[in-house]
């Protein structure tokens, strides 16, 4: 009976144990301690810009142009109303497709990215050295991120979201053409509004929160030399993708699982 | 703790090491900057720690010496409060380490520097960024400033021309040197240095001990030096603590330490393969 209550108790106490390291580096963002380091927090927001910036903005093209603008044409083609496709390419892109992809690419770049860096720098007595020189390494390490995540990312993501759009109208209006580009963009815009635009930017922060968080914790707190540092990685990985879609449910729940925002039947 | 010489009590002294882990700690006739109290740690089901009085006297160069695995490292990290005891109390300038709020404690690691084994420098700094990091973060100095003591301390552990290169680009022994450089860029109080002749010749090694007795000849300050290396100890240490076991096996000037009548400390001073000390 005790071990089979073991494995429970070890994932309830490691849970706790990332909340409280989550908490406090949200305090240190919130409470303007990370300021202190704001040179810093410039740099990683560099960094991001960067490297992330386009690979994350090339798989959203990729997904725009796929699932959201080719499958849009057809599916309403076979539904007989191909002037419809902008429903799909608008909903698809906004609320499901470019969040989620938006949250793979962020953890297997920038999250799995922090993981190897902080743990390099842990079993290298990096980050000793940085505490014995007086200075708080959680602030100076994770803080500096996440600030510098939610400096950069919210401009990233609304421009993603854009990229999205614009693979949708490549592939549904000059590829396929089932539609005039006056049709489906008609369509398009009538199907979502500012408060859409809203909620898929609070998702998509939701997760590059978590991501940066993550991959934080499993980086700082890395033991065990280089094979250590690969485990933690793989486990932020797990961790985050479990987290993407459970947080991109939510948010479909939440934001539009009781009103769907749909200009149907008035 | 230092003022006299005392013997440690124990309460299991049947165990057949005890008659060497006797605790001897002799006078050096000036206060301790750091001591250990009773302290104990451990990791998991190893005691690493157990009991340790520890006494390292103020403006000398002292050495921690014993065999691998015997608790080295972890004294180093009690001081910077790294680590905490899980008994006992380690005691840095008249303050209780584990006693300190986060705010004292990062305050006082100001008054520290520490060479840790490979240098621990930030990979993605230059050299020169290194050395200069502490400055920048705890000064007020002007970028001019801040070039003419980095380029200083790097000319002393000799790499003035090397503050350009990535720590990737430095062999093991160079690294040891910047760490060093960094280390002192803040005029510390209390300089750790954790094995540092660990990976290096003894060529580099001997020279790397001259530039520790000429920087503390004339910054002063209290050194502690942790090793397991005897020419390092007889060419540094002006004190001189042995361990094992997570305990002291007998303390003092270092003179009095290389005449010890004790079979281990003979033993390990001497290097040795007959005496206490075996492959266990």
């Amino acid at each position: 009976m005790g071990s089979l209550l073991a494995m429970p108790r070890e994932w309830l106490a490691g849970s706790g144990e990332i909340a409280r390291f989550m908490g406090i580096v949200v305090r240190d963002v919130w409470t303007g301690r990370v300021l202190g380091f704001f040179g810093e927090t410039l740099r990683q927001a560099g960094i991001l810009i960067i490297y992330s910036t386009l690979v994350i903005w090339s798989l959203v093209f990729i997904t725009g142009l796929g699932p959201c603008g080719i499958e849009a044409s057809y599916f309403n083609e076979a539904t007989g109303t191909p002037a419809y496709s902008g429903v799909f390419a608008a909903w698809c892109n906004l609320r499901e497709a470019v969040p989620i992809v938006w949250g793979y690419m962020l953890s297997a770049k920038v999250g799995t990215g922090i993981v190897a860096e902080l743990g390099a720098m842990r079993i290298s007595d990096e980050i000793d050295a940085l505490e014995v020189m007086g200075i708080n390494s959680m602030t100076f390490l994770c803080a500096t991120r996440l600030a510098a995540a939610w400096l950069v990312l919210p401009f990233m993501y609304i421009a993603a979201v854009g990229v999205g759009y614009l693979a949708s109208y490549i592939a549904i209006v000059h590829q396929v053409g089932y539609v005039s580009s006056g049709g489906f963009l008609l369509i398009f815009w009538q199907f979502q509004n500012p408060t859409d635009y809203l909620f898929s930017v609070i998702k998509g922060m939701t997760m590059a929160t978590f991501i940066i968080l993550v991959g934080c914790y499993y980086g700082y707190n890395a033991g065990g030399g280089p094979v250590g540092v690969g485990r933690a990685t793989a486990k932020s990985m797990v961790l985050n993708l479990v987290l993407v879609n459970l947080i991109s449910m939510m948010g479909t729940q939440i934001f539009w699982g009781g009103n769907p925002r749909a200009p149907i039947g008035g | 703790m230092a003022t006299e010489e005392r013997q440690r009590s124990s309460s299991d002294g049947d165990r057949p090491d005890e008659e060497f882990l006797t605790g001897v700690i002799r006078d050096t006739g000036v206060p301790d900057a750091i001591e250990f109290v009773d302290v104990h740690k451990s990791f998991g089901k190893n005691h690493v720690l157990r009991g340790l009085n520890m006494g390292l006297p103020e403006g000398k160069i002292s050495m921690i010496i014993g065999p691998s695995g015997t608790g080295k490292s972890v004294c180093i990290k009690h001081i910077v409060g790294l680590l905490y005891p899980d008994e006992g109390d380690v005691i840095v300038k008249g303050h209780s380490i584990p006693s300190l709020s986060d705010g004292e404690l990062f305050k006082l690691r100001r008054k520290f520097g520490v060479l840790f084994q490979d240098g621990a420098l930030f990979g993605s700094l230059s050299l020169y960024d290194n050395v200069a990091f502490p400055l920048r973060q705890h000064t007020e100095k002007g970028e001019d400033e801040i070039a003419e003591i980095v380029n200083r301390r790097l000319k002393e552990v000799g790499l003035g021309d090397a503050n350009e290169k990535m720590p990737n680009e430095l062999s093991g022994g160079m690294r040891k040197r910047a760490g060093f450089a960094r280390a002192l860029v803040l005029d510390p109080e209390i300089l750790l240095f954790d094995e540092p002749d660990s990976g290096l010749d003894p060529v580099r090694t001997a020279l790397l001990c001259e530039l520790i007795k000429e920087v503390h000849a004339e910054n002063g300050g209290c050194y502690v030096v942790i090793t397991h290396d005897i020419m390092s100890a007889r060419r540094v240490a002006e004190h001189i603590s042995v361990l094992w076991k997570g305990r002291i096996v007998e303390s003092g000037p270092a003179q009095d330490l290389f005449a010890s009548e004790n079979p281990f400390v003979r033993q390990f001073l001497s290097g040795e393969s007959v005496g206490p000390l075996g492959m266990e």
